[in-house]
């Protein structure tokens, strides 16, 4: 349980929905990571304990940045290590730490360099070397199997995972339309669509046409964004600020929608499952908030 | 005949009517030659009916002379006639005149017989009468004779057959009162009488032994009281040894002679603290204070106070009529200041510390709203002066407050307090809480005293339930409160101070400093934008101080609001954060604010010091110092497009490698400090 002063100073750091859809993880800056059942949240009698979590547990010692789902595990990154939990463990209200049967695992770690794992055996398989300070973000383009990582030192770096080499470098800060000098150069976030790429940060939310490697718009979003995705013809970014906001591919920002933290870290869609569609946000509060209809705020999951 | 005897008696007729034999003898002697007519004699022989007779014939004579008289009257006879029956006539008047004599003494004698006779009878009717008086008399006498209780009967006699028992034959005479009902009555009685003579005897003998003991008691008791002086001068002597010795033998005699006056809850008190002082703490002192005198007065037994009262209630009375009767007002204040009456005696608690300063605690029992409350006082060694913000720190109104969560003192913790306030219209005890001091809820378990159904302990129990806890926090307390006093006063001349053994939790160089460290009131407190945060989180109360620190370096300059729990430190102080620097951010707006403020909130473990961590404040007041300076250096390098000087060179090293442990990591993309907790 937590007291007040610690809900106050809650973040929300990262977010991840279960493979079957029905369950949300997010993980706080206390390194504790809470399981929402969203169909109890989402069912029509739904009540207040609905919106508390099912299962909430410490993960790591520091925060937790990051979660990603696989098919049947929840990885969760914390302060230089990663822990995989059995989604079908958390399910019932367990938690056990165990291996993973499954292909590889992407790390960017705070060493500069990406790492490479292999879920079965849990050795590194390589190692990508080429950022000069640590690194945000990474994405994966499928259909070329290129791994896109945005870092620190401002560069976004593309690479070939077969042959693990560095393909391209962009260095989004140099581009005057994005860049924005009182924010400084980071990269925070990427999203890829195949053939586009929305990066953010420290420059301006901006979308890439992978193939010309040029930026075709910028977005004059205020702040600095910090998660951003592609969903069907919009664009979603968080970032500093306490909305969400809706963005267009032609450049224009669409709408803002307000939501509760004061500024938010981590968007997730919910996509997997149809009946509990959600775009749930979370940030600097122990407030996630969920989005049935994109368009507005349907109620808060609360640590 | 009759006119014979009157012719004879004519020259010398002494007529003796009365008949008296002494006159007829005396005229008898006067005149011999006389012949003595009794008329009375010539009576009783003359017979009434030849008298009656003779009255008729002489009446007829005399109407046929009368008659005759007149016939020839009429006739116009010669007066020779007329005159000779006239003479006939004048015979028979005399004649008449005779007879009526004798008449009238026949009657006469025949009434002195009557009378005569009459007296006889009325002498005898007397007799009768007083004889028959006398009878009756007699009778009455006879019945009252037979009526009479004897006093004999009234003694409870001892049964016969013991009486035959028991007394001696010389009084029972067997042979005698067997028989007679009224000698062995008599026999009884005497034996009753020599009985009660022997018990009379063994009384008296028993009352002059009983003088004989109790003169020697007298002795006794003299003989004991002229000891008395001889001991109070050995106990005197005894002193220094006592105190040689460290056991204060005649001391805790006193206490105990004055505790018998102490009313129940302040004994309670009193036992379980001496024991717990005795026991576990030797800083822990107890003694009584008071008028012992008033104390005893109270408990004086009510008869005489109750005749006094109704004496002097008397005399109101009058009083009251002579001058004006009291307003309504100053009878409700009298019947307040009754109600709220402290008994004489107080306990006085003594806690040291290991720095010689005093924690002084009075207790105060209240009578009628049996409860307790408590006034303060600590002396210290050094002065405690010059520190301004310091002001409500050992305010003795404050001090205690809060020393349980929410056990401000204020109100009474009687629930049956209430139902008495109304009868006198006293709406909050807070009013009074000054004069009498705080009735706080622990102070109330510590004198047995349960007004919650939360435990079923009373009394002492429950008074050593929470003996050591209490001492403890109190002890805490006014260490926590002197620490706090001297940190205030050096960090209101802008330093922080920052004990050795807390140096390793801060980088050597630290450029940001303290300016300015004042007291806020909940008022001003709650105007400032940058709390409205904490308000409603609920994390503040009206019974918490207030605190403004001004941090600058450089141009920047940070408002920190801090919010002091009275429990201090087991209740960390709260910091919320305001940033002026090129512009105003505040913990809500800015993320690395937010992330300072957890910083100093939240992962402030660490900061606790040495136990019992009195340097929390400090230390966190020196971190949010470091935090601003990494915070400054950072965010001006990160924004360079690299024009001018930058404002705040960076002067730390930040060591970013991933393995070293516990130092500051600057993540400043996402700002999160990262620690080792």
């Amino acid at each position: 349980m937590f007291i007040s002063l610690q809900l106050l100073h809650m973040s929300v750091f990262s977010q991840s929905f279960s493979p079957c859809g029905r369950f949300l993880a997010a993980g706080n800056n206390y390194g504790e990571i809470a399981v929402f059942s969203l169909s109890a949240a989402l069912s029509p009698d739904a009540s207040q304990a609905s919106q508390k979590p099912i299962l909430n547990f410490t993960a790591h010692d520091g925060p937790v940045f990051s979660l990603l789902s696989t098919d049947t595990h929840l990885l969760s990154a914390g302060n230089g290590e990663i822990s995989a939990w059995s989604w079908a463990e958390l399910i019932k209200k367990v938690r056990v730490s165990c291996s993973v049967n499954d292909n590889s695992l992407i790390v960017g770690g705070g060493d500069n360099n990406i790492h490479i794992m292999d879920m079965e055996t849990g050795i590194f398989k390589s190692v990508l070397k080429g950022h000069t300070d640590y690194i945000h973000c990474l994405c994966f383009k499928e259909r070329e199997e290129e791994i896109l990582s945005g870092g620190e030192d401002g560069a976004v770096r593309i690479w070939d995972s077969r042959t693990n080499r560095p393909v391209h470098c962009i260095e989004v800060f140099k581009y005057e339309e994005c860049a924005r000098p009182q924010f400084g150069k980071w990269i925070s976030c990427l999203a890829t669509d195949s053939d586009w790429m929305l990066c953010g940060g420290g420059p301006s939310l901006s979308l890439w046409h992978l193939r010309s490697m040029s930026p075709t718009s910028v977005f004059p979003l205020p702040g600095c964004q910090r998660e951003a995705v592609f969903y069907q013809d919009l664009i979603m970014s968080v970032g500093e600020g306490p909305h969400v906001s809706h963005c267009l591919h032609g450049g224009t920002v669409k709408a803002q929608i307000p939501c509760t933290p004061s500024s938010l870290n981590t968007l997730a869609l919910n996509l997997k499952n149809t009946e509990h569609r959600v775009m749930t946000v979370g940030g600097s509060s122990h407030q996630i908030d969920v989005f049935t209809n994109f368009s507005y705020r349907a109620f808060s999951l609360s640590f | 005949m009759s006119s014979d005897a009157v012719k004879k008696r004519k020259p010398k007729v002494i007529r003796n009517e009365t008949g008296t034999p002494e006159t007829k003898r005396g005229r008898a002697e006067g005149d011999q030659a006389v012949r003595v007519y009794n008329e009375e004699v010539e009576l009783e022989a003359r017979d009434p009916q030849q008298d009656y007779m003779l009255y008729k014939d002489t009446c007829a004579a005399l109407a046929k002379l009368m008659a005759e008289i007149q016939e020839l009257k009429a006739g116009g006879a010669k007066s020779v006639e007329i005159e000779e029956r006239r003479t006939q006539c004048s015979v028979h008047f005399i004649t008449l005149k005779k007879l009526n004599r004798l008449a009238h003494m026949r009657l006469k004698k025949g009434r002195d017989q009557t009378h005569e006779a009459k007296q006889r009878v009325d002498v005898l009717h007397l007799q009768l009468q007083n004889l028959l008086y006398e009878v009756m008399h007699l009778q009455k006498e006879i019945g009252k004779c037979l009526e009479f209780r004897s006093q004999h009967e009234e003694i409870e006699l001892v049964s016969e057959e013991e009486f035959f028992q028991e007394a001696p034959a010389e009084i029972s005479r067997p042979h005698v009162t067997r028989d007679d009902q009224h000698q062995l009555t008599l026999a009884r009685l005497d034996w009753e009488l020599e009985q009660r003579k022997r018990l009379a005897e063994q009384y008296k003998m028993s009352l002059a032994r009983k003088e004989k003991i109790q003169k020697a008691i007298e002795q006794k008791r003299e003989y004991l009281s002229s000891l008395q002086p001889g001991l109070q001068n050995i106990m005197q002597a005894s002193l220094p040894v006592q105190e040689y010795l460290a056991i204060p033998f005649e001391h805790m005699q006193k206490q105990a002679e004055v505790s018998r006056h102490l009313p129940p809850p302040l004994y309670v008190l009193l036992v379980q603290a001496g024991a717990y002082g005795q026991a576990c703490d030797k800083n822990l002192s107890v003694s009584i204070s008071g008028d012992v005198d008033e104390a005893k007065a109270l408990s004086r037994p009510p008869e005489d106070s109750q005749d006094d009262e109704s004496d002097s209630d008397a005399e109101e009375e009058q009083q009251n009529t002579k001058r004006r009767r009291a307003t309504v007002g100053v009878q409700l204040d009298d019947k307040r200041k009754e109600m709220l009456r402290r008994h004489p005696l107080s306990l006085c608690v003594d806690l040291k510390c290991k720095d010689g300063s005093i924690l002084h605690l009075f207790f105060y029992y209240l009578m009628n709203l049996n409860i307790l409350t408590v006034k303060t006082k600590v002396s210290t060694t050094t002065d405690l002066s010059g520190a301004v913000s310091a002001g409500s720190l050992l305010n003795s109104e404050s001090l205690l407050n809060c020393l349980y969560t929410s056990d401000h003192g204020k109100e009474t913790p009687n629930p049956a307090n209430r139902y008495q306030f109304d009868k006198v219209g006293i709406t909050t005890f807070a009013d009074y809480v000054s004069d009498l001091g705080h009735p706080y809820v622990w102070m109330q378990k510590l004198g047995g005293l349960q007004f919650s159904s939360d435990s079923a302990l009373t009394g002492s129990a429950l008074s050593a339930s929470h003996m050591e806890r209490t001492m403890k926090l109190l002890r805490g307390r006014l260490q926590a409160r002197l620490a706090l006093h001297k940190q205030f006063s050096s960090l209101e001349h802008s330093i922080i101070p920052v004990s050795s053994e807390c140096q390793h939790l801060f980088p050597a160089k630290v450029v940001s400093g303290l300016m300015r460290w004042t007291m806020m009131s909940y008022q001003e407190f709650t105007e400032l934008g940058f709390v409205q945060h904490v308000l409603k989180a609920g994390l503040v109360r009206e019974t918490d101080l207030f605190f403004m620190a001004v941090v600058e370096r450089g141009t920047a300059r940070l408002l920190a609001a801090v919010v002091m729990n009275p429990r201090y430190p087991e209740v960390a102080p709260l910091f919320s954060l305001s940033l002026h620097w090129k512009g105003e951010r505040s913990g809500r707006t800015d993320d690395n604010l937010q992330a300072m403020e957890s910083e100093v909130n939240v992962f402030r473990s660490e900061l606790q010091g040495p136990r019992p961590g009195l340097q929390l404040l400090t230390n966190q007041i020196q971190r949010l110092c470091v935090c601003l300076d990494v915070y400054l250096e950072t965010e001006s390098q990160v924004c360079d497009g690299s024009e001018g000087p930058k404002e705040f060179p960076r002067e730390k090293m930040c060591l970013r490698t991933a393995s070293t442990k516990p130092v500051i990591r600057v993540n400043f993309s996402k700002l999160r400090f990262i620690h080792n907790k």
